[in-house]
Formats: C-alpha cells, sequence, structure tokens
C-alpha cells in the first residue's frame, strides 16, 4: 500500500487571467503533520480552496489514497479548520460540536445527554481532557477554542484535517495546548496540513514542510534538516535579510518620553517603568500576563486603578477618554485587526484619515476629497501601501498591507507615544519586515514606542529594551546583547513558573 | 446635490476603468439611480403626456413627498451607524398634532408652536438616543417603544378625534405653498438635505458615523466618541420629525392621530434604496433623496394610468425588499469586485 494519503501533481489556477497556482505538487504522508508556508499570494489559501473544492481546479490531478477525485464532486474524508473560528458563542460546547457533527436524536427529538456524551467522547478520543459539555463557548480561552474548533470536525473520523493558520489569533503559549492535541491526533493515525505564518512553532511540531512561492512548489523538507534562515530564504526567493537586529542603534539618550509609575489595571500590578525619545521598549509575557492592559490604560481605554502616566513629565489626567490620550500625542494600534482597527466596506483614505485630531486639525473642519487625496497618496508612497488606489476599499488589500494602512493612520507627525499590540501579527514575512522598517525610522526621528508582543523573534529584533510582564508586574529586564529570543522565551516561561 | 455627491467617487470610476468595461460597471452602480429617474419620467410622460409632466402634477408631488424625505433623511442619520429609529412615523404625527393642536387650543402663534414642536421632538430624539446608548436597548426595541408611546400620547391629546384647523393664520398655511414656483416644502428638503450631505461628506466629524457603522470598537479605539454620536443621530433624527409634523399640519391644515405610521416603510425603502447609487454599499444623502424621487413619479404615473389605491403598499412593500437585496448585494459586489484587482496590483 501506498505511504502517501495524498499527492497533488501539477495543480493550477488563474483568476481572471491572473495565476494563482502555476503547477504545485505537494505529497501528505500518512499520519504525518506537514507544514505548508509561503508568502501572502504564494498561493497556499488558493491550494486548500481548491482542496476543499471551494474553487475548481484549471489543472492537475489530486490522489488520494492512490485513486484520482474530484473535491468539487464527492465528500472526501478530508476537514478544514480555518483561522477565523465562527461559533456560536452563547451556546454549549456540546451544542456546538452538535453543529458539526449532528445532534444525537431518540424517538426523533434531542437527546441532551447524548450531545452531551457525544461531545465528551470525541474529546476523549482526542486525548485530550475534555471541557464541561455545558460550558457556554463565550466562556473558552482561545486555545480551549481552537482545540474546539478541531473537536467538532472530527466526528466525521477524517484521514486528513488541514489546518489554515489556528494559531493566528492565538497567544504563543496558548499555542502549546493546541499542538499538544495535534500530536496526539496524529500519534492516532491522522494525517495534517498545517499552515502557519509563525515559523519557529513549526520545529517540533511538524515532521516536514513545503514552501510555495509565486504558486509553485519551491522545497519539501524534513524540518530537523532545515533552519528558519533555510525557511525563509525559500520563501522570499532571496537569502533572509534577517529581522535585522536593532542592537547597532545608539542608546537612546533622550528625554523621558514616558513614565508610567505604580500602574494598577484590572486588579493587577503594579508595573513602572520610562521610555526615553526615540526608544522602542517592548512588553513580553505569556497570556494573562497582564501586558495589554498596560497598553490600553496608558491610551484610556481602560480605566487604571492606581498609578500615575505621565508624558513629559506631565501627568496625564487619572480618568480620561480616548480622545484626549489622543489630543495628548499617545497612539494605539490595536491587535486584533478585523475587531478593532480596520474598517471593512470603507476605503483605504477613509481607513488611514479616521480621526483627524490624530493630525493635529479638528474635525469639524471643511474637508475636500481632493485634500484628502493628496494627504493619503503620500502616505500610500511612504508607507509603500499597495495598490496606490485611495479609493480602493480596505477589504480588498493583502494583511500586510491593511496593517501598514492602520499604521499609516496613527503615524501622523504628532505623535509622541506609539503604543504597538502585535504589530505584524498575520501579515507575511516581507511585510514584518517593511514595518519594522517603518518603525525604526520612526523612532530614529525621535517617536517613543511601547510594542506588546506574543512574538519572541519580533520583540528582540525590534525593540532596544524588553520587559517580561508577570501578572502585570515588571518581571526580568533584558536590554541589548541579552536581548535574545531565547533569553526572552525562558525568562517568560520561568516567570509563570516562579509565580505558580 | 446629488451630481456634487459624485465628486469623491467620480475619479474613481476613470481610475479603476483601466479594464475594458468596469467603468460601465461603476457608473451603473454609482448613477443607476438617476438613470432610473429618468427612464420613469420618460416612459409616463410619453404614456400621460397631458397630465403626467404638468407643472401641477410636478409641484403636489414635490409637495406631498417632502414630508417622506424628511423622515427618510431622518432614519438614515441613525442607519449611518447601524441604528434603526422606528419611531418616525408616531413621531411625524404627534408633531403634526401638537402644532395644530397648539395654535387651535393653546392659542399660540404659529412661529412659537413650531418652535416648541421642534424642541419637543429634539427632546424625543434624545430620549431615543438615551434609550439606545446609556441604557443599551437595542434601537429596534426603543424606537419602537418610544414610537408606541408617542401614538398613546397622541391619542390621548385628541381623544382620538381630528383637531379642525379652521382659522389657521396664512402664514402658517402658507408654508405649503410655493416661492418663484417651487413648493416650499420642497426647499426645505433641499436646505435639510445639503446640510446633511456637507456634514457626512465634507466634514471628518459626520462622516465618523460611518464610521461606528463600520466598526464601532475600532471607530471606538481611534477616538471617535461612539456614545455621543450615535445620540446625537437620534437627536437629529427627531429634530427633522419635528420640522416634518410642521410641514405635514401646514399641508393637510388639521391634527390627525390616525396619520403617521403610513410614513415609515416608505422612508426605510427610500434611505435604503438610496444606498445602492451615489455612495454604493452605504445610506447617503444624494441617493436617498433620488430615491424619494423615483419612489414619487414612479408611483404617480401608476397612479396615473388608473391603478387601485392599495396598489401604494404593494409598491412600497416591493420597494423595500428590493431595496435592502440591492444595497446588500452593492455591498457585497463592491467587496469581492476587487479580489481581482487588488491582487493583481
Amino acid at each position: 500500500m501506498n505511504d502517501d494519503i495524498l499527492s497533488i501533481r501539477g495543480l493550477t489556477k488563474n483568476f481572471y487571467g491572473v495565476s494563482a497556482l502555476g503547477g504545485a505538487d505537494f505529497t501528505l504522508r500518512r499520519g504525518e503533520i506537514h507544514a505548508l508556508i509561503g508568502e501572502n499570494g504564494a498561493g497556499k489559501s488558493t491550494f486548500i480552496k481548491i482542496l476543499a473544492g471551494v474553487y475548481d481546479k484549471d489543472g492537475g490531478e489530486i490522489r488520494l489514497d492512490g485513486r484520482i477525485v474530484d473535491p468539487r464532486a464527492e465528500r472526501l474524508p478530508i476537514a478544514f479548520v480555518h483561522q477565523d473560528n465562527a461559533f456560536a458563542e452563547d451556546l454549549s460546547v456540546a451544542e456546538n460540536v452538535a453543529f458539526g457533527v449532528g445532534y444525537p436524536r431518540r424517538m426523533g427529538l434531542i437527546d441532551w445527554a447524548a450531545v452531551n456524551r457525544q461531545a465528551i467522547d470525541i474529546y476523549k478520543a482526542m486525548d485530550v481532557e475534555p471541557l464541561h459539555p455545558e460550558r457556554m463557548v463565550s466562556t473558552l480561552s482561545a486555545a480551549e477554542k481552537a482545540i474546539l474548533s478541531i473537536v467538532r470536525k472530527l466526528a466525521h473520523t477524517p484521514q486528513v484535517l488541514v489546518l489554515d493558520e489556528p494559531t493566528a489569533a492565538l497567544p504563543e503559549a496558548d499555542s502549546v495546548q493546541l499542538f499538544e492535541a495535534m500530536r496526539r491526533l496524529s500519534d492516532k493515525g491522522t494525517s495534517m496540513i498545517y499552515v502557519s505564518h509563525r515559523l519557529n512553532e513549526l520545529f517540533g511540531l511538524c515532521d516536514r514542510v513545503t514552501t510555495f512561492r509565486d504558486g509553485r512548489h519551491v522545497a519539501t523538507e524534513d524540518m530537523a534538516e532545515t533552519t528558519i534562515d533555510r525557511l525563509v530564504e525559500h520563501m522570499l526567493g532571496q537569502p533572509a535579510r534577517a529581522l535585522a537586529a536593532n542592537k547597532d542603534m545608539a542608546e537612546p539618550t533622550g528625554r523621558v518620553a514616558l513614565r508610567v509609575d505604580s500602574l494598577v489595571v484590572e486588579g493587577r500590578g503594579p508595573i513602572g517603568f520610562d521610555i526615553r525619545e526615540g526608544e522602542i521598549l517592548g512588553l513580553v509575557g505569556l497570556r494573562g500576563g497582564g501586558q495589554e492592559a498596560v497598553g490600553r490604560a496608558i491610551f484610556g481605554a481602560l480605566p487604571m486603578e492606581a498609578g500615575t502616566i505621565s508624558l513629559f513629565g506631565r501627568a496625564l489626567p487619572y480618568k480620561r477618554t480616548i480622545g484626549q490620550s489622543i489630543e495628548a500625542g499617545v497612539r494605539l494600534l490595536a491587535g486584533n485587526r478585523a475587531f478593532e482597527s480596520a474598517f471593512a466596506g470603507m476605503s483605504l483614505s477613509e481607513n488611514i484619515l479616521v480621526n483627524p485630531r490624530i493630525r493635529g486639525e479638528s474635525p469639524w473642519r471643511w474637508t475636500t476629497p481632493a485634500r484628502e487625496r493628496a494627504a493619503v497618496r503620500e502616505l500610500l508612497d511612504r508607507f509603500d501601501i499597495r495598490p496606490r488606489r485611495e479609493n480602493a476599499l480596505i477589504d480588498w488589500l493583502s494583511g500586510g498591507n491593511q496593517q501598514k494602512a492602520c499604521l499609516a493612520r496613527w503615524l501622523g507627525d504628532n505623535g509622541r507615544l506609539l503604543i504597538l499590540e502585535e504589530p505584524t501579527a498575520g501579515v507575511d514575512i516581507g511585510a514584518k519586515l517593511a514595518i519594522h522598517d517603518i518603525l525604526r525610522k520612526s523612532a530614529a526621528a525621535g517617536a517613543s514606542m511601547l510594542v506588546i508582543s506574543t512574538d519572541v523573534e519580533e520583540v528582540a529584533a525590534l525593540c532596544q529594551r524588553a520587559i517580561i510582564v508577570n501578572r502585570g508586574r515588571n518581571g526580568v529586564e533584558l536590554s541589548g546583547a541579552e536581548l535574545t529570543v531565547e533569553n526572552l522565551i525562558s525568562h517568560s516561561s520561568q516567570g509563570v513558573r516562579n509565580a505558580a | 446635490m446629488s451630481s456634487s455627491g459624485n465628486e469623491a467617487s467620480a475619479p474613481t470610476a476613470a481610475r479603476t476603468g483601466a479594464k475594458a468595461g468596469s467603468g460601465v460597471v461603476n457608473f451603473a452602480a454609482n448613477y443607476g439611480l438617476a438613470v432610473i429617474f429618468v427612464l420613469v419620467l420618460i416612459v409616463f410622460g410619453l404614456l400621460r403626456p397631458d397630465t403626467y409632466l404638468s407643472q401641477s402634477n410636478i409641484s403636489n408631488l414635490l409637495t406631498s413627498q417632502a414630508v417622506t424625505a424628511l423622515l427618510a433623511l431622518a432614519v438614515m442619520m441613525p442607519l449611518t451607524t447601524g441604528r434603526f429609529d422606528l419611531s418616525v412615523g408616531y413621531h411625524v404625527g404627534f408633531a403634526q398634532i401638537m402644532a395644530i393642536g397648539l395654535q387651535v387650543n393653546g392659542g399660540l402663534s404659529w412661529p412659537a408652536a413650531a418652535a416648541i414642536v421642534i424642541v419637543l421632538s429634539i427632546v424625543i430624539g434624545a430620549v431615543n438616543g438615551f434609550l439606545v446608548m446609556r441604557l443599551r436597548i437595542d434601537s429596534f426595541i426603543a424606537t419602537m417603544g418610544v414610537g408606541s408611546l408617542l401614538y398613546g400620547i397622541s391619542n390621548w391629546y385628541t381623544d382620538g378625534m381630528q383637531i379642525a384647523g379652521f382659522d389657521l393664520p396664512d402664514g402658517y398655511s402658507g408654508l405649503a405653498g410655493a416661492v418663484a414656483g417651487i413648493p416650499i416644502p420642497a426647499i426645505v428638503v433641499a436646505i435639510v438635505g445639503a446640510i446633511l450631505w456637507i456634514v457626512l461628506e465634507r466634514i471628518p466629524a459626520g462622516r465618523g458615523l460611518y464610521f461606528i457603522g463600520s466598526n464601532p470598537r475600532a471607530a471606538e479605539l481611534s477616538g471617535v466618541d461612539v456614545e455621543r454620536s450615535v445620540a446625537a443621530t437620534f437627536v437629529v433624527a427627531g429634530m427633522l420629525c419635528g420640522v416634518a409634523g410642521v410641514l405635514l399640519g401646514a399641508i393637510l391644515r388639521s391634527g390627525t392621530p390616525s396619520v403617521g405610521p403610513e410614513y415609515l416603510l416608505p422612508a426605510f425603502a427610500a434611505a435604503l434604496l438610496g444606498a445602492t447609487s451615489i455612495r454604493p454599499g452605504r445610506v447617503n444623502v444624494g441617493g436617498t433623496l433620488l430615491a424619494i424621487l423615483i419612489l414619487a413619479f414612479a408611483f404617480s404615473g401608476v397612479q396615473q394610468l388608473g391603478a387601485a389605491f392599495y396598489v401604494e403598499y404593494l409598491f412600497n412593500g416591493a420597494i423595500l425588499i428590493v431595496a435592502v437585496a440591492l444595497s446588500v448585494y452593492a455591498a457585497a459586489r463592491r467587496r469581492k469586485a476587487a479580489a481581482g484587482s487588488g491582487a493583481g496590483n
């Protein structure tokens, strides 16, 4: 019998004459976890959508267990878990499982006891500690939801499970739980295709990795025999301009821009730190470490419970609105782009020019399309946002360009302190490097930044100094040569052990 | 006004017109309603050449539709932020009764009565805003409740009877008249429309309302005062109901408690049909007023061909459903359209 469960040869797909896949190959072995990586636009999504039967392929063949199949015409034992897990939040875990699997019935009516048992059984079959089946989905953590999104696909006992960036919205620490569940499933013989932008998490999780570029297969390697640099090189088609380290930047000696003293938010703290002019400070921590709340409190989006926050020596009012913080020069790029940052259905121009106060203008001032066009075009050039069409809807843009547009909204000339939550989450490596570049230039021009990220590579590359936040308090502080990915990981996990 | 509303979108059509044919599609999307309007005029003008495009028919239509137009603009304001004001029908009825009642029963001069009515209406709008934003009651429920309260008060005040306006001052009934051949109610609509257009299209603070409609959380984090802005849209809606009520009293020359509810549906139909044009995918002033013109002139044409009275309800219901279907489709199409062209860049 064949060792490959899934074998795909020469898959092609064009959209309106533009090639999305130009002959992609892919093989999945029985029981392996196989990573699929590539920049945005490399063809991963198209590939998966063809497999799911969403698109019809233009050419090529798909073999499942050696047999040529057509995903459009038949129901295949392949299950898909997408990055945007949509649940019925106000219903129970068991009911959400039942949506995917079906409601067990007795005499034509729903057998609620069996609905609950069914959920528990699937969790157990996966070797995962079952959640209480009657818990409301809205009370679950991000990791629990990610696992639930897999669980509800499993009753159909798929031979192949395709996971499309399940960790995109998941803090790094939470991913661990998901990975354990995945490994148990693979031990039981399920084969998995795992799509992710987070290269470092592939090591230790996946067996092999395939890279796509421009709709074609570039390489398939054993995880054990490759490195992040090699993968980035495959993705970009050129040697990695590594996430250039920031260590060569001069020690910031400017005035203290932000001083946070004994800040308590959401019942946690106190925490305190300074950021100088032109300095990029990272706040790192595990999920629930409280670092996000610190940024939000500085911005005025969460109430402070104690402490003081001052900008250039002037204390900000204890109770203040977001509008007041913006007037004072504080900016916040929210981490969850779809829910908290991008305005779907609105143009690029509108997405950038949301609030004139950010640029020091009155929102009651008469404006004209011509004036706005001039302002936005300059920003599109400066941030290299594509397309260069201010009237394009933001929905049309790639994740990286959307994020640059959101960044352009906040990086006017009047910003004194920029708070960035996960500034490059869900963007491809090219856009990530570009965004880091923009931020460094801004810092060099005197802006101060607070980067709140669970991406330790990013913090190591971008920040001059990082504080590991532990339950809302100051933990270890790393800077200069000590600010490395390894140190960040080891200290943040230790922090939790000590606290526990 | 509708033509100047396109300064922003016309250049888009030109630039995205690189692909053959997409310029035509864009033109249809932006000006579809205007084209339909012209077609309506031509068709009925040819079928009923003597009466349809006569001065008296046109000015009758403009006068009678002014109230619907003001109410359509009223419901449009909360709609920009994704909220519904279902109280406008009962509200305009209430305002109309008060405008007549304060003069007939209260003996007030007409400007005083009008001023009091408009202030009352602003307060009612503020109550809607308070219920929706402070008490967090769904706008559907809150405004339905307020509407029913107003209906109750109207009937209480009049005991369910019509207030006859026998000797209303000429100044007041003159509001239903015309200046230089143009009906005064239509002039009021034009002024209100121009102000709202400026606010929504040329003043960033007004455009902030659309941000709330698109993503309230992101709007808040961008420094938009969501609570106050949404409440303000209900206040504006209330004020427009008051203005419409004063005009309606002058047109009817009586205070009738049963008048009002039938305005709700056409108002929503116009605002939502308007969202398919000028600025496809979102409610807007130009589109709303164009939609009012189409609805009025098309229905008048059907009437002149001898349609029965109940056709109006069939007509309005069908338009509402078609309008919503079209605006959903326009928005979806616009978002998808460029999956291809965006990726190509």
